[in-house]
């Protein structure tokens, strides 16, 4: 679903990231593991064409990011680290913006489709200044699922949300990847959520990927590690 | 196209549930009520001033009467030239100063841009957008004052005068979407939405009173004396340092080419409008290049990454 071949991204003299090679399978969970600065987020930036590679390649379902970006932009679903949306607008409207942007078609049933998903159906036609964060977050996730995208990419969807929200959020992950077919690519720094959701994992550090499988497969490579965490520290800090 | 219109639907939308823009709005169609009326109001009572005088040197069996006031109906509208190009500036700022800082800020701009959408198609969707909202804004003025000129004056405004309103309003829209291009301009390049808005209060300072001040202090006066009153009278003169500060100022600008239209200076008063477009020529040029410029450096400038 997601290849990256040598893909690299320097500001001024300052190489983010460096000659990044990473395959996502069809139908996983995807957590990018790394520290505050590792480059999670700039890798996810080019992933969602936010941001242009200064070398490499990416391709998204087959499609170049750089050549084909609107395409490519079609088939992903995006929610950023933390998102307001529009205050002064309700629910439905923001997302009725949104996936008329999207080029929705019936938006309106679509919307009660995702808010009904979402268990946020009642809170429709309320403004989203007065919803918490969790369930702006919820909205978020709403408006990045309108257009029934093939891959959704999350910059810490967890941040800031209480364990309630946190648990919802997880549910919610596993529900669209087991009933809805969706890729899910998420960038995190929590270990712990990482190990109820996901199927793969990706660590990086300092701009540079150092390991990238499935979970099964990790604790098949290192047997003697008592926990993902130990394997994280082990490898961040090389001695793996 | 399509995404161009969903945009500018949204922001025009958006516009009309600001409270504080609908303040301003207010406002700013308030003034120019008040001042139609003002103005109609004035001219009547210098017509009835006249009459009277005429009546009384009739009762006296005068056959010889002083000319009427030369009075032109669309000077009533005078003032709208000022709140144009103050309170109109205003509006502009307000409308455009968080179009892509707010977008920042509230995590909506990357929202926008991982979408099937262009950035220029953002940009445009934003002018479209505001440009409706100015329009409209110009034509419930337009109505309105032509209405109510027509009632308090009892003047019907005939064909020149409507074309020389037409193109005023037009003019109007013209500066008022330089002022939000600016604005937009500095929206994209900052990203604090509060920065944003002080900066462009600086410039709205700066065009609208700082350069004409400093364009009045530069100009020659002649002294003329009325020897019935004993009083000096100051005419102030154009001088070249004078115009060439005046050029930085699209306020100044806009306001010689609304006081041609408006019969507001009695040379130009019965001319047609391509012949005040043609003697205002220059005027035009001073406000449209700014505008042109920033607009290309808008386009320009959402281009790049860090506008993310």
């Amino acid at each position: 679903m997601i290849v990256t071949e040598k893909l690299t991204k320097i500001y001024g003299t300052f190489k983010a990231i460096d000659d990044l090679n990473l395959t996502v399978k069809e139908g996983a969970i995807f957590g990018f593991l790394g520290h505050n600065g590792a480059g999670k987020t700039t890798t996810l930036s080019m992933l969602t064409t936010l941001l242009l590679p200064t070398s490499g390649k990416v391709s998204i379902a087959g499609l170049d990011i750089v050549k084909d970006n609107l395409k490519v932009r079609g088939l992903l679903g995006y929610l950023p680290e933390s998102v307001m949306l529009y205050g002064d607008l309700t629910a439905a409207e923001n997302l009725r913006f949104f996936g008329k942007l999207s080029e929705v078609e019936k938006v309106d049933v679509r919307i009660d489709e995702v808010l009904g998903l979402l268990g946020l159906i009642g809170w429709k036609d309320k403004k989203v200044k007065t919803f918490s964060k969790g369930m702006r977050q919820r909205i978020g996730i709403a408006q990045a699922l309108l257009h029934k995208p093939k891959i959704l990419f999350l910059d810490e969807p967890t941040s800031g949300l209480d364990p309630q929200g946190t648990k919802e959020m997880r549910d919610l992950l596993l529900k669209l990847n087991t009933e809805w077919g969706t890729t899910i690519f998420m960038n995190t720094h929590l270990l712990s959520e990482v190990t109820k959701v996901c199927t793969d994992i990706g660590i990086i550090s300092h701009g540079r990927l150092l390991l990238a499988d499935s979970i099964s497969n990790i604790e098949r490579r290192f047997p003697e590690a008592k926990s993902l965490e130990e394997i994280y520290f082990n490898i961040e800090g090389g001695q793996f | 196209m399509k995404q161009v219109f969903i945009i500018a639907t949204k922001e025009f939308k958006a516009a009309f549930k600001d409270k504080v823009f609908l303040v301003i709005t207010a406002l700013f169609l308030l003034l120019s009520i008040i001042s139609v009326y003002i103005g109609s109001s004035t001219r009547n009572a210098e017509m009835k001033a006249y009459q009277d005088i005429v009546e009384i040197l009739e009762s006296q069996g005068a056959t010889n009467f002083p000319l009427s006031p030369e009075i032109f109906p669309l000077a009533i509208l005078q003032n709208i030239i000022k709140y144009v190009s103050i309170i109109g500036a205003v509006l502009a700022v307000f409308l455009g100063f968080d179009a892509f800082s707010g977008e920042r800020e509230n995590g909506t701009l990357k929202l926008l841009l991982v979408r099937p959408l262009y950035r220029d198609q953002l940009v445009t969707g934003k002018l479209l957008g505001a440009g409706l909202v100015i329009g409209v804004l110009l034509a419930i003025t337009l109505i309105f004052n032509t209405l109510l000129f027509s009632l308090v004056s009892g003047i019907l405004p005939n064909l020149n005068e409507l074309s020389r309103l037409m193109v005023f309003i037009i003019m109007a829209f013209i500066y008022m979407m330089i002022f939000y291009i600016a604005t937009l301009f500095v929206s994209i390049k900052t990203g604090d939405r509060a920065f944003g808005f002080l900066t462009m209060m600086v410039v709205w300072i700066l065009v609208s009173f700082v350069i004409p001040q400093l364009a009045d202090s530069q100009r020659s006066f002649a002294y003329a004396l009325n020897a019935t009153n004993q009083t000096v009278t100051q005419i102030p003169s154009d001088t070249v340092i004078s115009k060439g500060i005046e050029i930085f100022s699209p306020a100044v600008q806009f306001q010689n080419v609304g006081k041609d239209l408006l019969q507001g200076v009695s040379e130009t008063a019965t001319m047609n409008v391509f012949e005040i477009l043609s003697r205002q020529a220059l005027s035009l040029l001073y406000i449209l290049v700014p505008g042109v410029i920033l607009l290309f450096a808008s386009y320009r400038a959402v281009q790049k990454e860090d506008v993310l």
